[in-house]
């Protein structure tokens, strides 16, 4: 009896054996053929971050690079710039430009269209970008985008002599390089013949938008829109595109469904049928569903990159996705309390003397983070980088931050907290506007779902309470962040957040060229902090005109030295696993993917 | 037969209790015998497998020791399990013992607003109130306390129905005793078995809300922490083998959380009269 049922037994194991080898052998050998016949490809949005934002003209807050991302491929620009064909530069497949010609006197620059259809059929046209120009100009205090004195300020005017052709007259002579790169690139023609509108029941009037009263109830109406996140799918609106992709899924938690445009007409046309882009609430939550093989396209926390066979073993190729990019935390240099101590030039110099970049970079990074001492990014390095912002001129060193603090006029309180005892002016003082007694406690909100975030700042804030610097760290989902952030005045209710950051996946990506005008220009709608320094906007504006790439360095020294912001490791945009057999995916430094370039081999 | 011995006869009871007493010294004395630094980061020291540089459970992210740090956010969990597992059974208790006691139309609209409080889960306003605040320490114990109050109340309201119409309490009204004298020195008293037996249960439960709040990433501030915390900042490195950050607080939680429900068990062996021989 015993052996009869050890004999089962051994036959039972026998068998299943077999048939999970011949099961494994089964999806061993379909695996190949099934990349073959996919048509679909899954995308994993960064951790806690969804798309909230669906019409090309970004408002505050809503830049984030997935919605650009996403904008990208329903519409595109005038002039495409990126680095998808493996450096940054103009790619004429995927923009509405054919050719871009400068006047001798380089005052005038004339760009003849593609012949290319809206997806209703309808003629992309000289009137769409003027249309544009008509919105933007009409709502500078709202385009996220804007900089006094540029685009579309130095557009003096805007001429379509045929349906094809448009003439833009600049104020000035400006570098060349800059102008294609950097202000060309803002320009997305829309749809004036479905857009121009101010109600849901009006009738589209494109010439409505050329009176100011006009274009700001259009670009009202249509941010309303978008702001409403559950019509996407659906709004008539959305559905005109010239793009590879039309937008076909919308869900509130942020998962976004992207069908290929059958009506496309252009030469960037997509491969995959549809592209699912998945949000998730942490990278953890994110890296189980890779391990699952859920996502085709996703990432992997960089302690990943200690032990990449694990994920290659499942059928992954991890790959870092470096960025063009700058990362920091901007001071909020209007806060009611702390606004004056932020404008105190030897504050902030302590303040990034006890930032760790290289350790900080090394261990908690694991090497995905590079540290970043300026405006300029440092990879690669580019003739535009100054050998002081190379050198870090204010290394980590707690000594000096807190010589530099006891100075100044700042003593540790009953809490250790350090207080300004010596108000005043003189240079031994706090500094203008600090009052006796403020402390020197400050407050960072940080965007969630990152490990590496988390402990950068834990470690941040540990070196700095051990200066006397008392942190508050608080968290939020991405969107949170950037949408608690905007530039405001101390007597404004929301002007009580201090350091923001938005940088797990860098702060700020570049065009072509890595002026920062929308960032730390006075007034610019993305200089959160509201920084100014006139110095500093001279150096920017000359950058703008000249090609001397002196101009850029002396930027970056500046820049570098005056601390407009506190500089962060710059980490990779992600690290990447890519699904064998899914190419097509060269990884833009400037955080944009393409799923239009995207296939399945074989 | 006395109650120790009762409790005593409770196998599972004792090893509940043994195993709370040295967790308990663990979190509060383990520190005066492997002194660690739990507050300034050491990036130098960061990941160290157990044994490395005299960290017997290695180090995290930060380079705190992964054995130190246990024994701190022991301190947290437990003192957040107490203190708030106490405050829900003063409150629940209170509450129950005047609806039971009260009865009628007051009775009614309490119990309603317990119904209506149980219906919400307690982890969804923990969660919703996480992100508007960052909890600390004496918040996290007063808002566990305010959620967790619902169920002894239930309990304590069942006990009060049945003690309300007996003869000692008839007799103390009959005397003149006041309703609030009656309900704190006849009826409360009289459903001691219950608040304590439920009380183990509260602290254990209000252990695992800690947990879930700090494992999903909305608990104590930095370099505060307690062992779901842990668990959360260990889960990033469970690829990577590093089973001593994930294990040992996982472990904690499980042994803490079972022990209170044994002892709970045993402390019901005392006072429960229908298990007893005549």
């Amino acid at each position: 009896m015993r052996t009869t049922q050890a004999g089962r037994a051994m036959r039972l194991a026998v068998g299943a054996a077999a048939a999970v080898a011949l099961l494994a052998g089964c999806s061993a050998s379909s695996g190949a053929d099934e990349s073959a016949a996919r048509t679909d490809v899954n995308y994993a949005l960064p951790a806690n971050a969804t798309p909230n934002w669906i019409v090309p003209l970004g408002i505050a807050g809503k830049l984030a690079t997935h919605n650009s991302a996403i904008m990208r491929t329903l519409w595109e620009p005038l002039v495409a710039y990126d680095g998808s064909e493996g450096e940054v530069g103009r790619v004429a497949t995927a923009d509405l430009a054919d050719e871009i010609t400068f006047s001798d006197d380089s005052r005038t620059v004339t760009i003849t269209l593609d012949d290319r259809t809206w997806s209703d059929g309808e003629p992309v046209t000289s009137a769409d970008v003027a249309f544009w120009f008509d919105l933007v100009k009409a709502n500078t205090d709202l385009w996220a985008s804007y900089s006094e004195g540029r685009m579309p300020d130095n557009v003096t005017e805007v001429a379509t002599p045929d349906e094809k052709t448009v003439e833009l007259t600049f104020d000035k002579v400006y570098n060349p390089e800059w102008l294609q790169a950097s202000q060309l690139t803002l320009v997305v023609p829309l749809p004036s013949h479905a857009w121009a509108k101010a109600a849901d029941d009006d009738e589209p009037d494109p010439a409505l938008a050329e009176t100011k009263d006009g274009a700001r109830a259009i670009f009202d109406y249509l941010v309303t829109q978008s702001e409403d996140l559950g019509t996407y799918a659906t709004n008539p609106l959305w559905q005109t595109v010239n793009g590879p992709y039309t937008l076909t899924g919308f869900t509130d938690a942020g998962q976004v469904e992207l069908t290929r445009n059958e009506t496309y007409d252009g030469d960037d046309a997509a491969s995959i049928d549809t592209v699912n882009l998945l949000p998730y609430t942490s990278t953890d939550a994110e890296v189980n569903a890779v391990r699952s093989g859920a996502v085709d396209y996703g990432y992997i926390p960089t302690t990943g990159l200690d032990a990449p066979e694990q994920y290659e073993q499942l059928g992954y190729t991890v790959e870092p996705w470096a960025g063009w990019s700058i990362t920091y935390l901007p001071y909020n240099f209007n806060h009611p309390e702390l606004g004056p101590v932020y404008r105190q030039l030897y504050v902030r110099q302590a303040l990034q003397h006890l930032v760790d970049q290289e350790q900080i970079s090394e261990v908690i990074w694991k090497g995905a983070a590079l540290p970043g001492y300026g405006p300029v990014p440092q990879n690669p390095e580019s003739d535009f980088l100054s050998a002081e912002q190379k050198d870090n001129p204010y290394p980590f060193d707690p000594e000096a931050a807190t010589a530099l603090l006891a100075d100044h006029g700042w003593t540790p309180g009953a809490d250790g907290v350090l207080e300004c005892t010596d108000p005043g002016e003189g240079d031994d003082q706090c500094g203008k506007d600090v009052e006796q007694g403020q402390k020197l406690a400050i407050t960072i909100l940080s965007q969630s779902g990152s490990a590496e975030t988390d402990n950068m700042f834990a470690e941040i804030k540990s070196t700095m309470e051990q200066a006397g610097v008392g942190v508050t760290i608080e968290t939020a989902p991405l969107n949170t962040v950037l949408s608690s952030i905007a530039p405001c005045t101390a007597d404004q209710p929301d002007c009580d957040w201090e350091l923001p950051f938005f940088g797990t996946a860098g702060s700020w990506y570049f065009g072509g060229y890595p002026s920062g005008e929308r960032v730390f220009g006075t007034g610019a709608a993305s200089n959160f902090g509201s920084y100014s320094d006139e110095t500093f906007d001279q150096l920017m504006h000359d950058s703008t005109e000249s090609t001397d790439p002196s101009v850029m360095q002396e930027y970056s020294r500046y820049g570098a030295e005056n601390l407009p912001v506190m500089w962060l490791p710059n980490p990779v945009y992600q690290v990447s696993v890519i699904k064998e057999g899914l190419e097509g995916t060269t990884q833009d430094p400037l955080a944009s993917f393409h799923p239009q370039r995207w296939s399945w081999a074989g | 037969m006395t109650g120790l011995r009762r409790f005593a006869a409770n196998r599972l009871a004792v090893v509940g209790a043994v195993a709370l007493l040295l967790l308990v010294l663990f979190a509060v004395l383990g520190p005066l015998v492997h002194p660690t630094e739990q507050v300034t980061t050491d990036l130098g020291a960061a990941n160290l497998p157990p044994g490395a540089d005299g960290h017997p459970l290695g180090t995290d992210a930060l380079g705190y020791d992964n054995l130190g740090r246990l024994m701190v956010a022991g301190r947290v969990s437990l003192l957040v399990g107490v203190l708030a597992g106490a405050l829900a059974t003063v409150v629940g208790t209170l509450w129950g013992a005047v609806a039971g006691y009260v009865g009628g139309v007051v009775d009614a609209v309490m119990m309603r607003v317990v119904d209506a409080g149980i219906a919400i889960p307690a982890i969804f306003l923990l969660l919703v109130l996480s992100t508007i605040v960052r909890p600390t320490v004496g918040m996290m114990i007063v808002v566990l306390g305010l959620v967790s109050w619902l169920v002894p109340a239930r309990l304590i309201r069942a006990e009060a129905l049945s003690v309300r119409t007996r003869d000692y309490v008839v007799a103390a009204r009959a005397m003149g005793a006041t309703h609030s004298r009656t309900v704190l020195s006849h009826v409360i008293p009289n459903t001691v078995g219950t608040v304590v037996v439920n009380a183990t249960f509260q602290v254990a439960d209000a252990i695992l809300l800690v947990a879930y709040i700090s494992f999903l990433g909305m608990g104590v501030q930095p370099p505060t922490t307690d062992w779901g915390a842990m668990l959360n900042d260990g889960i990033s490195y469970i690829y990577q083998g590093a089973w001593w950050l994930i294990l040992p607080p996982g472990l904690a939680i499980v042994i803490v959380v079972c022990a209170l429900n044994f002892v709970g068990d045993g402390l019901r062996d005392v006072v429960d009269v229908r298990g007893r021989a005549a």
